[in-house]
């Protein structure tokens, strides 16, 4: 089992320390489908828990993707600008999107683990 | 809610795992696995897709050539019996009520018309019909594969167990496949060589599993809608209900080549005073110059030299935004914060809306953004450089011809 943090909004955490990586569920890229096009915020831009701080493009429709966690960006992932279907083939290794220094973990408090995710996708998709 | 219809085939696309789709109140595939890979494929080797949905048309009966000839823009003269026609309907005013192929049967001719527009057009044809022409709506009871791609000719070679040395593109055949009756045209929405099959709903599962089997050994894989609409795009074809509907005549829309003057048809009049006139807008193709998806409805804007006002404010002509965060990738922010850009000659260029997008997607087999769009007629020359908004950004593109990608023919 991974050490991945998921919320409803289908991101994912990984906390490093006192920073975290972010990046978008297996389960949201299959639900996007092809994506061709990923913006992310550049390094230094204050990020707040559940405000968009980039977009992914589908062949089929542009998303908003969601702060879990409020922080400052510390790393950002601009291999993917050139190769965003890396947020298809691995979204929770090579697709991960930008790395954040956490303001506030207690945001983190009612995130689930993998399987209290997996169930709770598996509810939402029936 | 209303039912969605369904095609023959739906067993086979959900066992096949396919993502199916809402289209036009069909439940249709829109991809099995990936778009972008399926419409990469298709272009390689071949690929398969069940386009049931599209409206099949007849007419017959006494004058029925005189009867179509009077609606259809293009000259049903020039097809033989055999061959079929990309042709339009127009309105009175020009406008284009749908496009359609038409195949000529000999005494009777077959009108392929788009699903969207079947109740519409089918209504349509019975207001100019007399007693003797008969208008059929063959749809429910006929279903059309669509097989597609450079080697479809082998596929088709081998399931009809002959050469197809002397079948000509934008003709069709009439044969039995075990008895099952089957029109087959060298035709296609892709760009590429191909063949559409149009057979009896009760025989389309066999029809599509033996084409599955015969194309096996040519790499044949299927293709959904999303393939499908980036392959149309590539080539550059338009859409009904994005480039094309009742308020766009055939010049404008870059389909003049569907309409011949030296008959008389509805709508004449006015494609006659849009040629001699000239149009304000036209539909053209562009590349993207920056990484940015153009879709549907997106405005499209130009810079243009304007002699500077005492004072700019205001902005009038640039879209004024609040400071989005700022991103990595490309796009120019257009506030009014930036200083005029660029002083030429004396007037300032300012961006100024120029027209809008109809389509767009990420080309797999160009790597590249592609859309189309109507521009004003200024704009419309190639290598003329655009912007398209998206998301309050600015990204540069320029204006091509089409197609975007060659076919193979």
């Amino acid at each position: 089992m991974s050490n991945l943090k998921f919320n409803k909004s289908h991101e994912w955490v990984k906390v490093e320390g006192d920073c975290a990586v972010i990046g978008i569920s297996d389960y949201a890229q299959g639900e996007l489908g092809d994506i061709v096009f990923v913006e992310l915020p550049e390094v230094g831009v204050k990020i707040s828990e559940g405000s968009s701080f980039g977009t992914v493009e589908s062949t089929k429709a542009a998303s908003e993707i969601f702060a879990p966690l409020s922080g400052e960006v510390i790393q950002a992932n601009n291999d993917l600008v050139n190769n965003p279907q890396w947020v298809n083939e691995d979204p929770q290794g090579k697709g991960w999107m930008i790395k954040i220094k956490v303001e506030n973990s207690k945001e983190m408090d009612n995130f689930m683990d993998e399987v209290a995710y997996k169930e709770f996708v598996d509810k939402e998709s029936q | 809610m209303i039912a969605l219809k369904t095609t023959p085939l739906n067993l086979r696309h959900t066992q096949a795992g396919a993502r199916l789709v809402d289209f036009f109140g069909w439940r249709l595939p829109l991809e099995y696995e990936s778009g972008l890979k399926e419409a990469k494929e298709l272009r390689c080797s071949c690929g398969l897709s069940d386009v049931s949905h599209m409206g099949e048309i007849k007419i017959k009966g006494k004058g029925t050539f005189e009867f179509l000839q009077k609606l259809v823009s293009n000259d049903l003269r020039l097809i033989r019996k055999g061959q079929l026609q990309y042709n339009l309907f127009l309105n009175q005013d020009g406008g284009i009520k749908d496009d359609l192929m038409v195949y000529n049967l000999g005494e009777e001719y077959l009108c392929v018309v788009n699903a969207s527009n079947i109740d519409n057009v089918y209504a349509w044809l019975k207001e100019f019909k007399n007693d003797e022409i008969e208008i059929i709506n063959e749809s429910q009871s006929t279903s059309l594969l669509a097989l597609q791609g450079p080697k479809s000719y082998l596929v088709m070679e081998s399931i009809l167990g002959k050469k197809l040395d002397d079948f000509k593109y934008m003709h069709f055949i009439q044969e039995n496949v075990e008895l099952k009756p089957a029109l087959i045209s060298r035709s296609g929405y892709t760009g590429e060589d191909g063949f559409e099959i149009y057979i009896e709903s009760k025989d389309a599962c066999f029809f599509w599993d033996l084409i599955m089997n015969k194309g096996a050994d040519y790499g044949l894989k299927l293709c959904g809608l999303a393939a499908r609409d980036i392959l149309r795009i590539e080539a550059g074809y338009p859409l009904y209900g994005h480039e094309i509907d009742e308020t766009t005549n055939p010049i404008e829309a870059s389909l003049g080549w569907a309409v011949k003057l030296n008959k008389d048809f509805i709508g004449k009049e006015e494609i006659v005073k849009a040629k001699k006139n000239g149009v304000e807008k036209k539909r053209i193709g562009f590349l993207m110059q920056e990484k940015g998806l153009p879709r549907k409805d997106y405005d499209i804007y130009a810079e243009v030299g304007k002699t500077p006002p005492s004072k700019v404010s205001g902005g009038s002509l640039r879209p004024v935004d609040k400071t989005p965060p700022s991103k990595v990738s490309g796009g120019s922010i257009p506030v009014d914060k930036t200083p005029p850009s660029k002083v030429s000659g004396g007037s300032i260029l300012v961006d100024k809306k120029i027209g809008r997008v109809t389509s767009g997607t990420y080309s797999p087999n160009l790597n590249e953004f592609i859309g189309m769009g109507y521009v004003s007629i200024d704009f419309s020359k190639p290598d003329t450089p655009i912007k398209v908004k998206i998301r309050d950004k600015f990204y540069q593109a320029k204006v091509v011809n089409f197609p975007f990608v060659e076919a193979k023919k």
